[in-house]
């Protein structure tokens, strides 16, 4: 560990030679600061009435008030020719609402449009908040911690924390389940999983019964892994990604004033990875959601209901039938 | 680092088949606790309902607003085209119509100025031939009035020679016969 005079020697060099690309938002300069590694979890920063804040909290917080703001003021005033603000946010939501429902049909993208887009803009969002200069590298020195993990960033990357992925993820299921089930009632909901698919004769059917009720056992499994598969893909890609920046910018052969330079790249591939994250989170759901569904869609459409069906009930005793 | 997810990983793998709670050992690791985890879903819940509240709301109002407003104007535009199309069609059949009626009455009158003429070429003709027929039967009347006055002025003459020469007063009869003698030779 460098000593106090040499690291505020090393962090003042380092901010003059990347104050161009502070104010570009390509910069996470102090990064190297306060961490010899970053942890894999989301670190304490207060405790207000026995409630641990931590920091991939408050950047949630921040994030999603600077998002709420921002519909604010564009949905504050809306006029029926947009402008500015509205016609952004409008092409947001139009492009989104498009995007599910070509996937899932305008039925389920309706009832399921705001879990999808809010997944989709918050987790877009927080991953490219991350890149800011100042996350991860503005915080406060706790005297008590360990030598090396003294450090606490007052921000982190919002899902480089489990926490908030799999909340997501666990409140994605329970919405599958509920959707699911009002969708194709709970009759379809085990026949699709475990019952026969395609027509069979009597002998063929008997013979083919356990071989799908192992085919709805493995079923069964790989929708439990599902929530646990999409928060660790999120979780690691996002910690992987602020790992390896952090990692780049304390390299030790690197002189000083060119510590930034290993990870410039990086911080494009990163911007990359945020959006392409945020979509194999909500694509997957989306995919998940209309797998299950689809039988529901498909009867009505045969039947020439296509329509969204405003009594769930009666969508499951036609889909029953 | 990566690395460190996958040795922990590997690790709860070993913890398990060492008998241990491999979910345990990962929230561990990661500092799943029920307290960060509820505040993380009650942040996630919250951003959710404000913004389909105040985005996706108003938005989606909006939006279907205009799709409406749009297919009320293409509804009413194509009413309108359809009355146009219809007022054309209105419009030439009544042309039309104008142009059959015009030319029937042309039609007619030709034929009624064909007959009309037809009827006065007559008329002036039986009119002609009448006031033909008339001159001459007044010629023939003239003619035939000159014819006696010539014949009494002619018998006259020659009763007057007759008696001027022959000295005898003549009686009608006498008159009569010379005239009648006379006339003869004359026309003779």
């Amino acid at each position: 560990m460098p000593s106090r005079s040499r690291f505020v020697a090393l962090q003042f060099s380092r901010l003059v030679a990347l104050l161009p690309f502070l104010f570009l938002g390509l910069g996470e300069a102090f990064a190297a600061a306060g961490h010899d590694h970053l942890p894999q979890s989301a670190e304490e920063v207060a405790k207000p009435f026995g409630i641990p804040i931590t920091n991939s909290m408050i950047m949630v917080w921040v994030v999603a008030l600077g998002i709420i703001i921002l519909c604010r003021l564009a949905t504050k005033k809306m006029q029926l020719v947009p402008s500015g603000l509205q016609n952004l946010v409008e092409w947001l939501v139009e492009s989104l609402f498009n995007f599910f429902a070509g996937i899932m049909g305008e039925h389920l993208a309706r009832r399921s449009f705001w879990f999808f887009a809010t997944s989709f803009i918050l987790i877009l969002c927080c991953n490219w908040a991350g890149l800011i200069p100042g996350v991860g590298t503005i915080g406060l020195t706790a005297e008590n911690a360990p030598a090396g993990d003294q450090f606490r960033p007052f921000f982190r990357g919002a899902n480089a924390d489990l926490n908030l992925t799999m909340a997501m993820s666990v409140t994605f299921f329970g919405l599958w389940f509920y959707w699911a089930f009002t969708e194709i009632g709970p009759k379809n909901f085990f026949a699709h999983i475990f019952a026969p698919k395609g027509d069979f004769g009597k002998l063929m059917l008997v013979l083919m019964v356990p071989l799908f009720l192992f085919v709805g056992v493995i079923e069964v499994i790989s929708i439990a892994v599902r929530p646990v598969a999409l928060m660790f893909r999120l979780y690691g890609n996002v910690y992987a990604g602020e790992n390896m920046l952090e990692t780049l910018m304390i390299m030790d052969k690197v002189p000083d004033y060119l510590k930034w330079l290993p990870a410039l790249p990086f911080y494009f591939l990163e911007l990359l990875v945020g959006l392409i994250q945020a979509l194999v989170f909500v694509l997957l759901c989306a995919v998940f959601t209309k797998l299950m569904c689809e039988h529901h869609d498909e009867d009505h459409e045969e039947s020439g209901h296509a329509e969204p069906d405003p009594e769930p009930a009666a969508g499951s005793s036609a889909a029953n039938s | 680092m990566p690395l460190d997810n996958i040795l922990v990983l590997a690790a709860a793998a070993a913890t398990e088949a060492e008998g241990g709670n491999v979910a345990s050992e990962i929230f561990k690791q990661f500092k799943i606790y029920p307290i960060t985890f509820a505040c993380q879903l009650v942040n996630f819940l919250i951003v959710c309902a404000v913004l389909k509240k105040f985005a996706y709301g108003p938005v989606r109002g909006m939006l279907d607003a205009r799709k409406k407003r749009i297919a009320d104007g293409e509804a009413k535009l194509a009413e309108i085209e359809k009355q146009i199309a219809e007022s054309e069609q209105r419009t030439q059949e009544a042309v039309q119509e104008a142009n059959e009626r015009a030319k029937r009455l042309i039609d007619e009158a030709k034929e009624s100025a064909v007959v009309l003429g037809e009827k006065k070429t007559q008329e002036a003709s039986a009119e002609a031939k009448g006031i033909i027929a008339k001159a001459e039967e007044a010629a023939r009347g003239e003619k035939e009035k000159m014819h006696s006055d010539l014949k009494r002025e002619f018998g006259r003459l020659v009763a007057n020679t007759t008696a001027q020469v022959t000295g005898k007063v003549l009686n009608d009869d006498d008159q009569q016969r010379i005239n009648e003698e006379a006339m003869a030779e004359v026309e003779s």
